[in-house]
């Protein structure tokens, strides 16, 4: 007698577990080791990319909980980036408070705004909030400019924040044989914290919390008819989403050791909807896949051009440089995802795993 | 190239810091093997701007990051394309002309060591400029160019744990006293103070409305530092400070905010295609201050427009140096000849020789690690911390480098007014002068 495949879904119980099978246990343990085996290999430069492609990745989780899987739509991204990395760098530098201390303090900061603009989605929805989002990036700016006894004004600011947890510093670690650079050591913080990150997330969205917060997203009224209390699951994606983002920008504020506030503009905002899009909105690991390939591919595409001197001569004779062939690409891949994809990397991800899943019968 | 282009090197030239042979008055001994090009009048492929002086080295410079006992790499974090690409290429083209007449005429560095010059582009982002630095940080000796206030004080701490050093294409007062930064012009304070104090005693703005427009980052930051300290000491307000953002493209508000504030004296802390869209701004408003613009924010193609009478009538521009026509210096005919020959920059300005300039005292810096026979990365701050004066060649002011609390910087600026007849479209006012207030300002570290 055959059995059936254990990665099918046959119950809903089988739908919200987070490893539907041994397999794929198996596969993210390797995932794991792979990445953890990755910065013996690495120099600063690619760990400095990866570094900062796992920092945009905790904040694309943030802005899917809120807009993949709540549908509140939010421009306001880099004000609450901004927020954390001012914060952090405040209360490491100002009150030499530990990593244990810096970080959760960043993520309150962050939630702390996500709860006095969360009532605004009570009201507004769509593109009013979108606007009212908006406007918290130009009154952050108003105010990383101005309140210089804190960010420095527009001169930016330093950051010390130490990455040291316990014995363990993360900003050189060691193992036998091997001393890792900064970039390295790195590398491993921001990376532990992004699986953390999307390990919360999956769980709260396979959860209660998490159901309600997507039936708030499909359709309100319904949602609120059924028992789903509008204001606790709005108001609550938007703290989530802002605490994860603050501390997104903490850790970019304590990696980098500078932050100013060009750092933390609308254009910041739109990459992060950018990473949702083409990594798939609603999809945790869509996040992290979109936040890796927006954060990558200018340095790809830099690094190509370089290597091969034809690529240059055509951009040269077609009146395009590397930089505007980002812009284009980037332009390019939101507008394609949109039409032919609109779940993603995440879905395509998905539809190649389901082949294999349903083979031989799959179509 | 036209002429007026060919000129304006006189005045850019003012910026210049043209490397002497020998780099510095510690009092080394040294062989000066070439001739000065304050001594030459003719371009000549084996004549430097700086004049090849090398001391004899004490010994070969070791193999170490950045130098393979050949060849010297070194880095420059330009924005080569993007929002400033304006400034950044001619800024890195400055740089490549020089090391490539270096490197073809020369023979190299002290005639052996030829410079391998890695440009990587910035983005003037600061994020961008940390990738690209940790890109190529562990195969240069040092960062020749790094454009941006921002982006040198993001690489600050990276600097100072890599002891590196880098020389910023900005003049932010906060490089004077900093270790691993190579400042080799004027701060943007200090024309500021120059020219303020004197347009309040002797040019008429005694009692009348002062006012600033600053781009609203570091470097706006700083011209409004200078305003303020020579404001304060000569007891006059700056009644009305506007703002604008670099990626600005309308600037009615604060040029609107400068017209109700009454404003009669206007400095300009701008970039050049901002500085265009707010005289245009002005222009229509029918708003006709004086305004007082740092050198950054001057090209001449802004002349070449509608705004040149208006330009004619109301802009005066701030920088160092004298009036000098083309043909009257050998360091800008060198400079000309190698930008025509190794770089499409058609017409250079204020930052072509700002990178040429960087350079050419770059060479100095090598010439002096060279002769103490260490081009490490300890080895080249040991060297800039006794490089002594640097020769401007009558050009300018020269920076005097000892350890960070006793480098001098130049205190002199010049004031220049437009005229569209003149080299670079720049009439002198005042030349070469140095005011108490300049050389009272205190120059203190960013706090990074």
């Amino acid at each position: 007698m055959t059995t059936a495949n254990p990665a099918m879904v046959r119950q809903y119980g089988d739908d919200i577990r987070l490893f539907r099978s041994r397999a794929m246990k198996l596969s993210w343990a390797t995932l794991i080791v792979v990445a953890a085996l990755l910065p013996f290999g690495m120099s600063d430069y690619q760990a400095n990319v990866a570094v900062y492609a796992g920092i945009a990745a905790i904040a694309a989780i943030g802005l899917n909980l809120l807009t993949g899987f709540t549908g509140q739509v939010s421009l306001g991204h880099a004000a609450f980036l901004g927020v954390g990395g001012y914060t952090g760098a405040y209360v490491s530098g100002e009150w030499n408070m530990p990593f244990m201390v810096w970080l959760p303090a960043a993520a309150l900061a962050g939630a702390i705004i996500g709860l006095v603009i969360g009532p605004f989605a009570l009201r507004l929805r769509g593109n009013y909030l979108a606007v009212v989002t908006l406007g918290l990036v130009f009154v952050a700016q108003y105010v990383f400019e101005n309140w210089k006894s804190v960010t420095g004004g527009t001169n930016g600011t330093s950051v010390t924040a130490p990455v040291k947890v316990g014995p363990v510093d993360f900003s050189k670690l060691s193992v036998p044989g091997k001393d890792f650079t900064r970039d390295q050591s790195y590398f491993y913080l921001v990376w532990i914290i992004v699986l953390l990150v999307a390990l919360l997330a999956k769980n709260i969205v396979r959860s209660r919390p998490g159901r309600a917060m997507q039936a708030v997203r499909d359709r309100d009224r319904a949602a609120e008819a059924i028992g789903v209390h509008l204001a606790r699951y709005k108001v609550l994606a938007f703290v989530l989403s802002s605490a994860l983002a603050a501390m997104a920008g903490a850790l970019y504020a304590s990696y980098q050791r500078f932050i100013n506030p060009g750092e933390f503009t609308l254009f910041v905002s739109i990459a992060y909807i950018a990473m949702i899009v083409v990594g798939g909105v609603g999809l945790i690991f869509g996040s992290v896949l979109g936040a890796v390939f927006i954060t990558t591919i200018p340095r790809v595409i830099e690094e190509v051009s370089a290597k091969y001197q034809a690529v240059e001569d055509f951009l040269d004779r077609i009146g395009m440089t590397v930089f505007s062939l980002n812009q284009a690409v980037f332009g390019l891949l939101i507008v394609l995802f949109l039409v032919l994809e609109p779940r993603g990397l995440g879905a395509i991800w998905l539809r190649i795993r389901l082949y294999f899943k349903t083979w031989p019968f799959s179509y | 190239m036209t002429t007026r282009g060919l000129r304006a090197f006189a005045v850019l030239g003012a910026f210049a810091f043209v490397a002497t042979a020998c780099g510095g008055d510690d009092g080394s001994s040294s062989n000066t093997t070439g001739t000065t090009a304050a001594a030459t009048t003719t371009v000549a492929p084996a004549t430097t701007a700086a004049g090849t002086t090398t001391a004899a080295p004490a010994k070969e410079p070791a193999p170490t990051k950045g130098f393979d006992g050949k060849q010297i790499s070194v880095g420059v974090l330009s924005p080569l394309t993007g929002v400033a690409a304006l400034i950044g290429k001619p800024l890195a083209a400055g740089q490549k002309a020089y090391w490539e007449g270096v490197n073809n005429e020369e023979g190299g560095i002290a005639g052996k060591y030829k410079v391998n010059y890695l440009i990587e582009d910035n983005l003037y982002e600061t994020n961008t400029t940390v990738q690209k630095y940790n890109k190529i940080k562990d195969s240069v000796v040092m960062f020749t160019q790094v454009v941006g206030t921002a982006n040198n004080l993001a690489i600050l701490p990276l600097l100072r744990d890599d002891n590196i050093i880098a020389a910023p294409a900005s003049q932010d007062a906060f490089w004077v006293r900093e270790q691993q930064l190579f400042p080799v012009i004027e701060p943007y304070q200090t024309d500021v103070i120059n020219a303020f104090d004197y347009l309040w005693n002797v040019g008429g703005a005694k009692g009348k409305k002062v006012c600033a427009i600053v781009q609203d980052d570091a470097y706006g930051e700083a011209g409004l530092a200078g305003l303020d300290f020579v404001s304060g000491k000569l007891a006059f307000p700056v009644d009305v400070k506007s703002r604008y953002k670099v990626t600005d493209t309308d600037f009615t508000a604060p040029v609107t905010a400068l017209q109700k504030g009454g404003c009669e004296y206007v400095l300009a802390t701008a970039l050049p295609t901002q500085f265009g869209g707010i005289l245009g701004t002005a222009a229509k408003l029918g708003f006709a201050p004086h305004w007082v613009a740092q050198s950054p924010a001057y090209i001449d193609e802004l002349t070449a427009g509608p705004l040149k009478d208006y330009m004619t009538k109301n802009v005066m521009v701030v920088a160092v140096g004298p009036e000098l026509s083309y043909d009257s210096n050998a360091a800008a005919q060198l400079m000309s000849a190698r930008q025509k020959k190794y770089t499409d920059i058609k017409d250079p300005d204020y930052y072509f020789t700002f990178g040429y300039v960087q350079a050419m005292a770059e060479h100095q810096l090598f010439n002096k690690a060279i002769a103490m026979g260490d081009l490490s990365r300890d080895g080249l701050v040991k060297a800039m911390n006794s490089l002594g004066q640097l020769d401007a060649q009558g050009l300018g002011g020269a920076y005097f480098y000892d350890v960070p609390d006793k480098r001098v910087p130049p205190a002199m600026s010049s004031l220049f007014k437009v005229n569209t007849g003149k080299p670079f479209g720049l009439e002198m006012i005042k030349e070469n002068f140095e005011t108490q207030y300049a050389t009272d300002y205190e120059f203190v570290k960013a706090n990074i």
